[in-house]
């Protein structure tokens, strides 16, 4: 490799001495003035190349300067006469490391600008930075996987009868499609995009987040504005960003009605934490930890029709234990007291017990059942519900 | 400027303060640069390594103009003492410059490895570009966009349900 460089030079350098034409220092050009040793001119190749990467068109360019780009013109320029340096001829590298400090309305217009740019503006390496940054604490597995099969479902040959298959609701079809512009035409049955955007991308992700057109699934502390009937609960919703207000839209699904909540900061929201589905009984594996003071959620929903939410409580000491640490006894017993302390101290809502042994669902129409338990461990989520309290006890 | 070579000492010892290392530029003129400030350049750094610093180094891809500022960057950035405040000042000061001038420094940073210069620069033409439309962008930078009519419109649609 080195041998082949050393001649390339060899040859330029004669093909040089010979031109009638001044030797102009040019930006492009690999210059070489002769008293160097070829000693030192190879080891300074070989330390060159193994160290920097640079653009090897640098290195290995004719001597007239040629524009690239996939779609550009070709414009080679006789010597010696010098046009202005273009942002595009910068370095990959450097172009790069430009391009890393944009924010996302940056990228989106320099995409714009020519189609060197598009592509390279479009790459998932600067859009996942942004996605990180922004997303990555409401963007988990679940809202991932709504995403893969919204895209796998565009790409199915046929949308015609969408809304007559198993499992799909009708208003599936329009959150499916992101793009008001790419909606298929189910008339004609064309399945040709009319566009090569990469949808796979995590730029169009990113997009389709920011303008709200994907809805996804999260989960709503304190639903409805603070409703005292939701207070220290968190529901499964989809969800929409409104980059106006910075915040979001979620449709709640209750059996006969959907409600639809406005203006919920991101506070207010979290990516599910485990996979259960909100129809679906957890199996709580943590029954034999639980010990007075822990933390934990618990599902509850009101009758069998409806899908869980989750409610945060703590573990109590038992009636019969005089609550002193030393002497406590309750962690042996079967009988677990949960507590909600935002209830009245003669609320029904304010006290439940569960049995660790047996425990599945338990209750009543009347008074709701209670499903699934998380035991919480990490501070971040506990430091959460505790802020989330309301300051006073709720009537 | 040109000055002798300085006698090449049998071990180089990185830790004497003093020691100069001589850059010849493409155009022939030659700077000297303390040791330090040279190793901001990791090219430097590995050439001083192999034992070039003998001898100029030669660095055919920078002219005398650039070289000259790029010295002068990099003896600031080694100068002991000096605060975060002033060096940000005096950062802002260096990069205040016409744009070819700035695309000269981002080619000598990326040659010659120097993070800081690079990561300074950078910044200067993210700035350059934050805020612009495409076709102020196309303006600014002397871009000649090649998008056909319908290539055009389409990028144009791809965007703008984006940010509205």
């Amino acid at each position: 490799m080195l041998l082949f460089f050393v001649s390339c030079f060899s040859f330029i350098l004669i093909s040089r001495s010979m031109s009638c034409k001044p030797l102009l220092p040019m930006r492009n050009r690999l210059i070489l003035s002769f008293p160097i040793a070829w000693g030192q001119l190879s080891s300074f190749f070989m330390s060159f190349f193994h160290r920097i990467k640079l653009n090897q068109v640098l290195m290995m360019k004719p001597l007239k300067k040629m524009t690239t780009g996939p779609s550009q013109v070709l414009q080679v320029q006789d010597f010696p006469g010098e046009e202005k340096f273009s942002l595009l001829d910068l370095p990959e590298l450097t172009l790069d490391c430009i391009l890393e400090r944009l924010s996302p309305a940056g990228l989106c217009s320099m995409a714009e600008v020519c189609s060197s740019m598009r592509e390279k503006c479009r790459s998932d390496h600067l859009w996942e930075k942004h996605m990180k940054q922004k997303w990555n604490r409401l963007i988990g597995d679940a809202a991932t996987r709504e995403w893969q099969c919204q895209l796998a479902s565009r790409k199915r040959p046929s949308l015609c009868g969408l809304d007559r298959r198993n499992g799909f609701k009708k208003d599936l079809l329009f959150r499916v499609w992101p793009f008001t512009w790419m909606r298929p035409n189910l008339e004609c049955g064309s399945n040709k995009p009319r566009s090569d955007f990469p949808v796979d991308s995590i730029m169009c992700l990113y997009l389709s987040l920011e303008n709200g057109k994907f809805w996804f699934p999260a989960q709503v502390y304190n639903r409805e504005n603070g409703h005292s009937g939701f207070m220290l609960s968190c529901y499964d919703a989809h969800v929409s960003y409104d980059s106006r207000t910075d915040t979001f839209q979620a449709r709640y699904s209750s059996p006969g009605r959907r409600t639809v909540e406005e203006n919920i900061p991101w506070d207010r929201l979290r990516a599910p934490p485990i996979s259960t589905p909100p129809h679906e009984l957890h199996n709580s594996d943590c029954l034999n930890d639980l010990r007075p003071g822990d933390h934990i959620e618990i599902q509850w929903r009101k009758s069998k029709e409806f899908p869980y939410g989750w409610w945060y409580g703590v573990v109590g000491h038992l009636e019969s234990c005089d609550g002193n640490g030393d002497h406590c006894r309750c962690h042996y017993s079967d009988n677990v007291m949960l507590e909600f302390n935002q209830y009245p101290f003669d609320s029904r809502w304010r006290r439940t017990i569960i049995n660790r042994k047996e425990h599945k669902e338990a209750g009543t129409e009347g008074n709701g059942f209670y499903g699934g338990i998380r035991k919480l461990y990490a501070n971040e989520e506990i430091s959460t519900w505790k802020g989330l309290r309301p300051s006073h006890v709720m009537e | 400027m040109s000055s002798s070579p300085p006698p090449s000492s049998a071990a180089a010892s990185p830790s004497c303060p003093k020691k100069m290392i001589a850059l010849r530029s493409s155009d022939g003129e030659t700077f000297e640069i303390e040791e330090a400030a040279a190793l901001q350049s990791k090219t430097l750094e590995n050439m001083i390594d192999e034992d070039c610093a003998g001898t100029p180094i030669p660095l055919p891809n920078v002219t005398g103009k650039i070289l000259a500022k790029v010295v002068e960057f990099c003896s600031k950035h080694a100068e002991p003492g000096v605060d975060d405040e002033s060096l940000r000042a005096w950062d802002a000061e260096f990069v205040n410059v016409e744009q070819a001038t700035v695309f000269d420094y981002i080619l000598a940073a990326n040659f010659l490895e120097i993070p800081t210069l690079l990561n300074l620069t950078c910044n200067v033409v993210a700035d350059m570009i934050r805020g612009k439309t495409p076709d102020e962008i196309r303006k600014f930078f002397n871009i000649k966009s090649i998008f056909s009519p319908e290539e055009e419109e389409e990028v144009r649609r791809e965007n703008h349900w984006a940010f509205e």
